[in-house]
């Protein structure tokens, strides 16, 4: 009890000492020519972001071994380190704190959720760091105020009109709104609400539930209720199975439109092939179809045994438009300069390439190339958004099958 | 490199606050408060909402202190009427309660979309690289003066209250003390300090959302208090220190050993904060660090 | 709102309360006898439903003996560290016992983790349509639920009337000094309730990731209204825990109807608050002095 500072000074200067020796152990450990790129990935890996984080870090893994069997970026090889954020703001302010001045990273990528990627933002943008990340908040835009951040996610504005938009090609006349309580879907409910009342319809009923629960019968009843012909669920894996598990056995007919991320092959393995039919699953177009995607997909299944979720697969495309990038600027650019050049070589009349060896080729021969990722057409808008084509897929048998494509627009 | 250490110390330091406001309740009175985390939660959104609304911020972080005590108070009422394991439970409940007001009341919170661009701290008084050393400074400064607060608190006659309702209540009563008033200001005074540590927290994080006030940080301050030893200051400083140093360390931990995939590893973390409460408990109860194992309750 | 719905919702708090009554009945057990708030049994819970997972994956092997090889797995571990770490804290403080169990909370769920990933299972059921009576909606398998849930409350009611150790049990929980007065020895009994404990909790978490899907947070999450439960039915009465977490269940399942689901937890809390204020002993517990 005496003195309790003078001793809390010395467990200061300890503990820094200890960190300051380590920070200076994984320096040297990882001390190399310059001919590198110091690419930072700060995932989910825990928290509710664990069903998505640790693929997206596979993902990652993938394209930067791609990169660098190829022989690098423009002669510059990724070096990669993995944080994880624990899907928490505070804990991922230290996780890029750490990346930045430890491992000095040039640039950070597979944020996940919007609340790190909002947190994170001050602290990159002062360092001059390019970040990507599949964040969804539409404040993502408006607080992306030196063009460093480049969200690979359609926004849950573009995302809740396009379900509305399907809704309505569809033919359906009474749509319900379910949504897991967070930033994201919440976001895309409101969107989706908007957009079918703003052509004058009605939503039946709208309700935004709670995570972490073991049944959502009552909640599922509220909305069942009031008859709806179809239900937009913005919603994660976990509670979607045990939402359509108790939807399955209500035996109510309806149909449901889901994000891509949630309704794919694994929602099917875990519900079987009855409770899954004819959901509506929309996810952003270039999957299953583009090159580039059939490419990852294969790499990704020898590690992960399974299909590639969106996330994962723009996870990809992340370090590969970076690598594009850094080519397309030379060995010798700051990352400002790399910045710059990623809407040239994602977008624009350039030769359209698929891969990180072809577009490389391309750009060495001078010639200027837009790269079509395996999540889009990877075009970003002036805040650094995408606003992809929408594939809209029905859950037959088991398999996603295209019905249609309709182009994703932001809403006015 | 600088500006990482700078980070953990404001992140330690941080926590050390919330440390100290549990200290005074729990080790002090006996209080076993396992809401504290709501507290810091009402302290970061009321700066946060009253900052945004143009309030300085050393009025915002006033206010901030004060409704997070003035919170405590309804709390300490009931704190008078329960023993040590349901107030746990009824302060753990206040916690998540306070989560779900911030989730839900939109038209205040903003709800799950959080509250972004939050005025930062010194923002604009030196270049922006400086102001995390200035919320540092400032950060020392707090705690030192908190830790001298309590460390004053306890020697005063109120202290020397508070202790023996710790160890024994029935004999404050008997001595015509009031051992209900004692709790309720010191659970409130505790709570006052999560609460400025809470308004400390958004205006240097500049984001905040109701994810980020879950029970587990309670937790990790009950872990801290713990491992460091709960009857002294000294313990509750090392402790702190501790434990965020393991928490922020053992990234590094995976860049030496590697052969470790990243879930493990933060399974591997949980897991050794987990077993480390466990042995602590079993085999040094009065913390690593404490030294006087006078308490045998 | 009209009726339906309200059954509706009713009907799914009854099946809920009665799968939490296993795990609450292990706390209030654990709270009358080992005298502390188990904060690990949401991870018991847990471990239960991966053990189903995981046994019905490498073993094959029908629901049914996998739920018993989860109940027989969480009651080893319950056993292992009621002799590594609670058996040492029986003479120590309260708040000793109850962080020591966060430490065992941490500890077992992260050995999940480590071994079985953050991603989500499933216990592979089949999926059975609902019987719809009228617009009451009865699913076959939360009968199974209740039933299981029913007979193993039954047993274990049985055993606590009618067995030596159960009355040895009853008596600790009523008092715990009397009773070591007069010369009950409590070695068997905690056996026996941490088994118990352990093999209760394991059932109710496989019953509920048979229900819902298993992911780490499954038995964590439920902490807080079990205990909001227990301390409504009345802190160390075995009855008072059924009837506690089944009342509450009900009223919160309904009242999400009206106010909400994110307030949900809220009205879990005012439940709690308004029974310690006005009826600290809950609805069965006897009146407790003040600790």
């Amino acid at each position: 009890m005496t003195q309790p500072m003078n001793f809390s000074r010395r467990g200061f200067l300890v503990s820094g000492t200890a960190l300051a020796a380590l920070g200076a152990f994984s320096g040297s450990a990882f001390s190399q020519s310059e001919k590198v790129f110091r690419l930072g990935a700060l995932n989910s890996i825990t928290g509710i972001g664990g069903p998505y984080g640790p693929y997206m870090l596979e993902a990652i893994k993938i394209a930067v071994a791609e990169v660098n069997d190829a022989g690098g970026a423009a002669g510059r090889k990724f070096q990669l380190f993995a944080e994880d954020d624990q899907t928490k703001p505070e804990a991922a302010v230290l996780a890029v704190k750490k990346l930045i001045e430890i491992n000095k990273v040039e640039a950070v990528v597979g944020i996940w959720p919007s609340s790190v990627g909002l947190a994170t933002m001050p602290i990159t943008n002062e360092a001059n760091l390019i970040t990507m990340n599949t964040c969804g908040a539409p404040e993502m835009l408006t607080e992306n105020k030196k063009g460093l951040a480049w969200m690979f996610q359609a926004s849950n504005a573009i995302f809740g009109s396009a379900f509305a938009e399907v809704a309505r090609q569809r033919g359906f006349k009474r749509p319900a709104v379910m949504a897991f309580n967070n930033s994201t879907f919440v976001g895309q409910a409101n969107h989706f609400k908007e957009s079918w009342e703003a052509k004058g319809g009605k939503v039946s009923a709208f309700v935004i539930y709670e995570p972490n629960q073991s049944s959502y019968r009552t909640e599922l009843s509220r909305v069942l209720a009031t008859k709806p012909d179809v239900i937009s669920l913005s919603a994660y894996r976990p509670d979607a199975t045990i939402i359509l598990k108790e939807w399955c056995q209500s035996g109510q007919d309806c149909k449901f439109i889901m994000p891509g991320w949630t309704a794919n092959e694994d929602l099917v393995k875990a519900l079987g092939k009855e409770a899954t039919e004819g959901i509506i699953s929309i996810s952003n177009v270039a999957a299953s179809q583009s090159p580039a995607y059939k490419r990852f997909a294969a790499a990704f299944k020898k590690v992960a045994n399974r299909e590639p979720d969106i996330f994962a697969a723009q996870s990809y495309d992340m370090v590969i438009t970076l690598a594009l990038a850094i080519e397309a600027t030379g060995a010798s650019a700051d990352v400002l300069a790399i910045n710059g050049k990623i809407p040239s070589i994602t977008s624009g009349n350039g030769q359209a390439v698929t891969s990180f060896t072809e577009g490389r080729d391309a750009l060495r021969n001078g010639k200027p190339v837009n790269y079509n990722g395996a999540s889009s057409r990877l075009d970003f808008g002036k805040h650094g958004e995408t606003v992809p084509d929408f594939g809209v897929f029905d859950i037959q048998d088991g398999n996603l099958v295209l019905k249609e494509t309709i182009p994703g627009h932001t809403p006015a | 490199m600088e500006g990482y250490l700078i980070a953990i110390f404001i992140s330690i330091l941080i926590y050390l606050l919330l440390a100290g406001g549990l200290a005074l309740q729990y080790g002090f009175t006996g209080l076993v408060n396992f809401g504290h985390v709501g507290f810091f939660a009402i302290g970061s959104y009321t700066s946060a909402l009253l900052a945004l609304k143009g309030v300085p911020i050393p009025i915002s972080l006033a206010a901030a202190t004060a409704l997070a005590a003035l919170s405590a108070y309804p709390l300490g009422m009931i704190a008078l009427r329960l023993g040590g394991d349901y107030l746990a439970i009824v302060t753990l409940g206040f916690s998540e309660a306070v989560r779900m007001m911030l989730q839900t009341e939109e038209w205040l919170t903003r709800g799950m979309h959080g509250l972004p661009g939050i005025p930062r701290l010194f923002a604009g008084w030196v270049e922006p690289q400086k102001t995390d050393l200035l919320i540092l400074i400032l950060l020392v400064v707090v705690c030192v003066g908190v830790f001298f607060l309590i460390h004053h608190i306890i020697k005063s006659p109120f202290g020397r209250v508070i202790e023996a309702i710790r160890d024994n209540e029935v004999a404050v009563r008997a001595l015509g003390k009031n051992p209900a008033q004692f709790k309720t200001r010191s659970l409130m005074l505790g709570a006052g300090i999560a609460g400025l540590a809470g308004g400390l927290q958004a205006h240097y994080l500049t984001f905040i959302s109701p994810e980020q006030y879950v029970p587990l940080i309670t937790f990790y301050i009950w872990i801290a208090l713990v491992l460091g030893g709960v009857g002294s200051l000294r313990g509750v400083v090392m402790g702190t220190v501790l434990l965020v140093g393991f928490l922020e360390g053992s990234r590094f931990i995976r860049d030496v050993i590697g052969g470790v995939s990243e879930v493990q590893m933060a399974s591997l973390r949980i897991w050794v904060i987990g077993v480390a409460l466990i042995c602590v408990i079993l085999y040094r109860p009065q913390g690593l660090f404490g030294s006087s194992p006078k308490r045998s309750r | 709102m009209d009726w339906l719905s309200v059954a509706n919702a009713a009907i799914n708090g009854i099946v809920i309360g009665m799968l939490l009554a296993l795990p609450a009945l292990a706390i209030t057990l654990v709270f009358g006898i080992a005298r502390f708030p188990n904060a690990a049994t949401g991870d018991y819970m847990t471990l239960g439903a991966y053990t189903t997972v995981a046994s019905q994956a490498f073993l094959g092997g029908s629901v049914v003996t996998s739920v018993f090889g989860a109940m027989s797995v969480t009651a080893l571990v319950s056993l292992f560290f009621y002799f590594w770490v609670f058996r040492a804290l029986a003479e120590r403080s309260q708040v000793a016992r109850l962080i020591a169990s966060i430490g065992v909370a941490f500890a077992v769920r992260s050995t999940i983790t480590f071994f079985a990933g953050q991603d989500q299972h499933v216990v592979d059921v089949p999926l059975v349509r609902a019987w719809n009576f009228g617009g009451i909606r009865l699913l076959p398998t939360d009968l199974y639920i209740l039933t299981t849930a029913l007979t193993a409350l039954v047993i274990v009611f049985c055993i606590m009337h009618l067995t030596p150790t159960g009355r040895r049990m009853r008596a600790i929980a009523d008092n715990a000094e009397l009773a070591a007065a007069s010369g009950i020895r409590s070695k068997r009994v905690m056996i026996f309730l941490w088994s118990l404990t352990g093999a209760f909790c394991g059932l109710g978490g496989a019953l509920l990731g048979i229900k819902a899907v298993v992911v780490p947070e499954l038995g964590w999450e439920l902490l807080m209204p079990m205990f909001a439960g227990v301390i409504l039915g009345g802190i160390g009465s075995p009855v008072g825990a059924v009837l506690g977490i089944v009342t509450f269940s009900i009223a919160q399942e309904v009242a999400s109807l009206f106010a909400g689901p994110p307030y949900k937890i809220v009205f879990a809390f005012v439940i709690l608050l308004c029974v310690l204020l006005l009826r600290p002993q809950g609805m069965f517990g006897r009146p407790m002095a003040a600790r």
